[in-house]
């Protein structure tokens, strides 16, 4: 849903004053905060798999919401720009300028998870992860510091979701809050290695190639396959590497290592 | 008193797990908590822990009421406790898992990485710094969990059995350890029930049976409700024969 927010909220500035798209970005960060604050609060009661549930079924409701509501185009959804006024309309001819903007983007989201990581809150993200009775008796603040990780997240994807709207120019209730959304950024991130620094990039690296091919190959007549493929990673990931492939690699690479050396 | 808990019960539906004890501990005390499994003693521990509010009654912590305070609340405060199993962090280091204790106390990380090394070396976990959680055995993650405490700078240090499991050699180590961190100036409660720990080193003992028993270690062996009901006649036998 904070992709959702992300993606709106740029293309809404455009429609309502005629902003530059880059201009409802800072804005979308906002409402994301405060909707990961409104989320947060009550669900935080819940653990486990009714948390995940409970964030699911708000998704679906803010898509149902979006979908009737005019302002933001209702079922339709909103466009950008359809020509570039100036260069910071952010409509480019070259596929080039937008890499380099995702490029700097990236940058910075793995800068600051690396500094997340290795500073106290980080240190208290993992200790309530393996084990939130302990993590509390050790003066941990768990519901607070679950609070500030669901914040920074929805930070994230509420960029995320801008930078995917202004490159495209369009979004609707589908695209920027489906459930396909929700369950792409999950797979990317399980099938990488959750948690770690590099997994979620590992995880992007084989699923967007993959995705793009099985559309080459299938086309329009296959579109439910992605649902299928998905399904199908993540059997196969609970069944055998629930770490990801992060974990397999650290798993399998000092074997390698060793028999090269024996070699 | 550092800590006061009066009347303390604790029910779940109809089953009451602790009734009405009472636990008064000085600054400096060593208390030992025994009786037979099933006695209410670590429900009774998880109050003083602030793991579950009691029922009815008040814990006092250094004269201020913390029986409905978090367990956070009552780390801040000063309480540390470990866990009859052993909850440590199992896929990360021995020092990031004492790490996450030290920074209750130290927010910038050289310095909780400092403080976490200096108690990593005292609790004889030196060699083991890097490894996981997961690779120790049941002595070394027992050891752990006092370290990831004591990282926490307690003054009052709450051990539910954490001596259980170990060779005689391992727990004549453990036990040293123990008098190390109470001569720290750290007040200890401990729930044992291997009677040698409790023997040598508490300065009084709380049985948890039908009713409670307080009393020095000696006059516990030798009342009668604590033999029948928890040492066994063979205690007796062997305390009257010498």
């Amino acid at each position: 849903m904070f992709f959702g927010v992300g993606a709106y909220t740029p293309l809404l500035f455009y429609q309502l004053w005629g902003l530059p798209p880059v201009a409802g970005v800072p804005a979308g960060m906002l409402v994301s905060l405060c909707l990961a604050l409104a989320i947060g609060m009550p669900t935080f009661r819940l653990r486990g798999h009714y948390f995940s549930m409970a964030t699911i079924a708000v998704a679906e409701l803010i898509r149902i919401f979006v979908g009737t509501w005019e302002l933001v185009g209702a079922a339709i959804g909103l466009q950008g720009p359809a020509v570039g006024r100036a260069w910071w309309d952010l409509m480019f001819r070259s596929e080039l300028p937008y890499y380099y903007i995702f490029l700097a983007v990236l940058a910075v989201v793995l800068y600051t998870t690396f500094e997340v990581e290795r500073s106290r809150f980080g240190y208290y993200l993992r200790a309530i992860n393996a084990g939130e009775r302990a993590a509390r008796s050790l003066g941990v603040p768990v519901r607070a510091t679950k609070l500030k990780a669901l914040m920074l997240s929805a930070l994230f994807t509420s960029v995320a979701g801008s930078l995917y709207s202004i490159k495209t120019g369009f979004v609707d209730p589908e695209s920027g809050f489906g459930i396909l959304v929700s369950v792409q950024m999950v797979i990317v991130a399980a099938l990488g290695g959750a948690g770690t620094l590099f997994g979620p990039l590992i995880g992007a690296l084989i699923l967007v190639p993959l995705q793009t091919a099985t559309n080459t190959w299938f086309g329009g007549g296959g579109s439910g396959l992605t649902y299928i493929l998905y399904g199908g990673i993540i059997v196969l990931l609970a069944r055998f590497e629930p770490g990801g492939m992060h974990e397999w690699w650290q798993r399998v690479a000092p074997r390698l290592m060793r028999r090269w050396h024996a070699a | 008193m550092l800590l006061s808990a009066h009347n303390i019960s604790k029910a779940f539906g109809s089953f009451l797990a602790v009734r009405d004890a009472d636990l008064t501990v000085a600054e400096g005390e060593i208390i030992g908590l025994i009786g037979p499994n099933g006695a209410g003693k670590s429900t009774f521990f998880n109050c003083l822990a602030g793991d579950t509010a009691p029922t009815t009654g008040r814990v006092l912590f250094d004269g201020i009421d913390v029986t409905r305070s978090s367990a956070e609340a009552h780390a801040r405060a000063g309480i540390g406790r470990t866990f009859q199993v052993p909850a440590t962090f199992e896929d990360t280091t021995v020092l990031e898992n004492v790490m996450v204790g030290a920074f209750l106390r130290h927010h910038h990380r050289g310095a909780a990485r400092e403080t976490a090394l200096r108690i990593i070396e005292m609790t004889g976990l030196a060699r083991q710094t890097a490894q996981r959680a997961r690779s120790l055995g049941t002595p070394g993650r027992k050891r752990l969990e006092i370290a990831r405490v004591l990282a926490t700078e307690p003054r009052l240090m709450l051990l539910d059995e954490a001596l259980a499991g170990l060779t005689p050699t391992e727990l004549q180590q453990a036990i040293a350890l123990v008098r190390r961190i109470h001569e720290l100036g750290v007040t200890l409660v401990i729930v044992e029930h291997i009677m040698e720990v409790i023997m040598t080193l508490a300065q009084r003992v709380l049985v948890f049976n039908q009713g409670h028993v307080h009393g020095k270690p000696h006059e516990i062996v030798a009342n009668e409700m604590v033999i029948e009901a928890y040492l066994g006649r063979g205690h007796r036998r062997r305390g009257e024969t010498p």
